[in-house]
């Protein structure tokens, strides 16, 4: 327990004593004006956006018309649409596979931080944090030269190798279109997860991998039955926040779909909201579908969520 | 706390009393009528298609006349519905006078985002005005906005690759059909990926031509209840001249979009070798394009201005442009570029709106537009636009355009996505029938605004 206590950034007891019960309503004073910030920045949008969705909600409402009260009405199409489910079951699919690749990559640079010399870790530390710190907008641009279908350098350098990529255009094929996007996706999320997992890893006690280590340990089992374990917290977490970013992902989409590919086919859930509401001004529709993709996050995530309050309580 | 909050609320009275203290200072020095010295009013331009020689007209005309300032903001294309869909319902924030695409304009003009204009429309022109874009700024027997410019479609070539394929500039649409076809497969400077004719499989602002010279119509209205006609007779027989143009005319991507498609007549990529032999694949890859006609200022032989900015110099011997034949002598009817404008429902200046309107149709400020290459409103100065190839294209290609449905629904059409996305699908399609009406399903029930 007391390394995962560190791991998480908490102070180890021994606890202070106890101050002496005052007024028990002070605790709450302070924590009104957080919750009301946090009501009226969060839950005002939210509240909106769940009433919305139950109405007929279009551009002549936009412009004053009064809206019409549907209650479920927008659900109910919302989940008979076939193509709905088709996004759905993309994006979820999209944002497994993302996360999954992510983590392994970015464990295995954390690890290989963890093993190099301290100058070549520099060096890729701050290649890393090169990457992360991109906007997305000017990294897009520079992807989308790169996968340019008449003169993006990826074509050139396969067709170089002896491959016949003359004019291939990458994003015109929907599986291709997403594993472009998924690479992008991973390349700008790498970093985040290698740095947190680093930082986890530097708080794994060198007595014990060295005990494990003159035990016979090898590295593999060191990596399974040691590191793992001790590490699991931030991996969960990361991997949480991971599924979460990966099935809101928009930027990088939107931005590709922008370049080629067929709309309707690369939709995931973000550009279909997006489509929905600022392309179709069907505002009550999209909000019916952010509702929706929220109450899939809590669903994703839930299970996550549950299993580390219980570690916190244990 | 207290305190705190004291000082802050000082700091943002003062720094309001500064900033309004700015504002006015602006204004200082007109001469006109003093009333309005101390107003402004905003104008939203959409795209870089206004020259700046023409905005600081309409800046300097404005303030010489009422005395206000004028305040020109360049919208992006391509959020402009976004940007009006939130702006023009809140008094704060609309812009007083807009320009929007003459596609766009029936959806803001039917849910009542724009003023009233009725009054002035025989001041402005009247029937003087181009009717199609009058006609989408209607509801009604009123009008809300009215047309700012035109375009037009216009077919690029490159002349010397149509010579060297031995085909002939075509009289009707019948045989530029046949005539692309025959260069795509002649490809007579052996280029990978030649197109002919070079058709984006989502680039339906172009392939509507092909329906609208055949006599098909994308939707049709009775009663005030619009419905999709992609299935009806004629427009299938346009579908299917398209479907044989994209098998056997165009190698374009299927997902390309109507975007700069000039870039591929131009052949100024070419990698020489020392001797300045051309050694490599060329960027020229398509004999033919279709683009609205102000393209002719992206093509041709790249040079520098004097500002050191490229610049492209048209070479009579290399490219050619002309109106799209259609089958009956007329040019084929193409899809009509060009812009509305209106004023805002919501403007808290309609007066100084009104009078930029007076401005803007002007026949100094129209005659302005035509000199421009864009198509006048007023065509009482259509003459302005010159006599050149390109204005000869231009208006020889807009005697006979024809625009979108004028359906209350269309803006939507148009950000779904559904127009491309049933394009791309003519190419592959072995029942043109079934799709069509596939997509009329879903477009009648968009185009209603339902």
């Amino acid at each position: 327990m007391t390394t995962q206590n560190l791991v998480l950034g908490q102070a180890d007891p021994p606890r202070p004593a106890r101050p002496r019960k005052r007024g028990r309503s002070t605790p709450y004073l302070l924590v009104i004006p957080a919750c009301a910030i946090l009501i009226l920045a969060l839950g005002y949008p939210l509240v909106w956006q769940f009433i919305t969705s139950m109405q007929r909600f279009g551009l002549s409402q936009q412009f004053g018309q009064p809206p019409e009260f549907v209650w479920f009405d927008n659900y109910v199409t919302l989940f008979t649409d076939p193509y709905m489910w088709t996004v759905v079951a993309r994006s979820l699919a999209f944002c497994l596979v993302t996360a999954a690749v992510t983590m392994a990559i970015g464990t295995l640079m954390a690890l290989l931080m963890n093993a190099v010399h301290t100058s070549v870790r520099i060096t890729l530390q701050i290649s890393l944090l090169l990457a992360w710190a991109m906007p997305v907008v000017a990294a897009m641009t520079v992807w989308n030269w790169l996968i340019d279908w008449r003169r993006g350098v990826l074509n050139s350098v396969l067709t170089g190798m002896g491959l016949d990529f003359q004019n291939h255009n990458w994003l015109a094929n929907p599986l291709s279109f997403f594993f472009v996007a998924m690479v992008i996706v991973v390349w700008m999320s790498v970093p985040f997860v290698a740095f947190s997992i680093y930082a986890g890893l530097t708080q794994v006690s060198t007595e014990v991998l060295e005990a494990a280590q003159l035990d016979g340990a090898t590295l593999a089992q060191r990596l399974r039955y040691i590191i793992v374990p001790i590490i699991r917290p931030v991996l969960a977490i990361i991997l949480l926040l991971q599924v979460i970013w990966d099935l809101r992902v928009f930027t990088q989409i939107r931005l590709l779909q922008d370049v080629g590919s067929i709309a309707s086919e690369t939709n995931l859930l973000g550009t279909y909201i997006y489509q929905l509401g600022v392309g179709s001004s069907d505002f009550a529709m999209a909000s019916a579908v952010s509702i929706f993709v929220l109450v899939l996050t809590v669903a994703l995530s839930w299970f996550y969520v549950r299993s580390m309050l219980k570690e916190d309580e244990s | 706390m207290k305190r705190k909050l004291a000082s802050l609320a000082a700091l943002a009275t003062a720094s309001a009393l500064v900033l309004a203290g700015c504002s006015s200072a602006t204004d200082e020095g007109t001469d006109a009528s003093t009333d309005n010295g101390d107003k402004t009013i905003t104008l939203w331009l959409a795209g870089g298609d206004t020259p700046d020689e023409l905005r600081d007209y309409l800046k300097s005309e404005f303030t010489a006349q009422t005395g206000a300032t004028l305040n020109i903001q360049q919208q992006d294309w391509g959020d402009l519905v976004t940007k009006l869909t939130t702006s023009l319902p809140d008094a704060n924030n609309t812009p007083d006078v807009t320009e929007l695409g003459n596609t766009q304009s029936s959806t803001f003009t039917n849910v009542g985002a724009f003023l009233d204009i009725s009054d002035m429309y025989e001041e402005l022109g009247g029937t003087n005005l181009l009717q199609s874009f009058v006609d989408a700024g209607m509801v009604g027997d009123k009008n809300y906005a009215l047309p700012y410019y035109f375009g037009s479609r216009a077919v690029f070539t490159r002349a010397d690759v149509w010579a060297a394929a031995g085909v002939e500039q075509p009289t009707t649409l019948e045989e530029f059909n046949a005539g692309v076809a025959a260069i795509n497969a002649a490809n007579p400077l052996n280029i990978p990926d030649f197109s002919g004719f070079y058709l984006g499989g989502q680039d339906w602002r172009n392939g509507i031509s092909w329906i609208f010279a055949n006599d098909g119509e994308l939707a049709t209205v009775k009663d005030g209840t619009w419905t999709s006609t992609l299935a009806s007779e004629n427009t299938l027989t346009g579908l299917a001249q398209l479907q044989e143009l994209y098998k056997s005319a165009s190698n374009a991507p299927n997902d390309a979009k109507d975007s700069n498609q000039y870039i591929y007549l131009n052949d100024s990529d070419e990698i020489k070798d020392a001797e300045g032999a051309v050694t490599s694949n060329t960027s020229l890859s398509a004999a033919t394009i279709m683009a609205p006609t102000w393209a002719h200022w992206s093509i041709g032989t790249l040079g520098t201005d004097a500002d050191g900015k490229a610049t492209r110099t048209w070479d009579d011997t290399k490219n050619a442009v002309f109106a799209l034949p259609g089958n009956d002598g007329k040019p084929a009817p193409v899809f009509a570029g060009g812009s509305n404008i209106g004023i805002s429902a919501t403007s808290k200046n309609p007066e100084l709106a009104k009078s930029l309107l007076r401005i803007i149709y002007s026949e100094e400020y129209q005659t302005m537009l035509g000199q421009n290459g864009l198509g006048p409103a007023n065509s009482d100065y259509v003459d302005s636009l010159g006599d050149d190839q390109f204005a000869q294209a231009l208006i020889a290609s807009a005697s006979n355009s024809k625009l979108t449905p004028a359906a209350p629904g269309w803006a939507t059409v148009e950000g779904s996505l559904v127009m491309e996305e049933f394009f791309s699908k003519i190419e592959g399609s072995t029942d043109l029938k079934a799709l069509a009406k596939e997509y009329d399903d879903k477009l009648t029930p968009m185009l209603n605004g339902e």
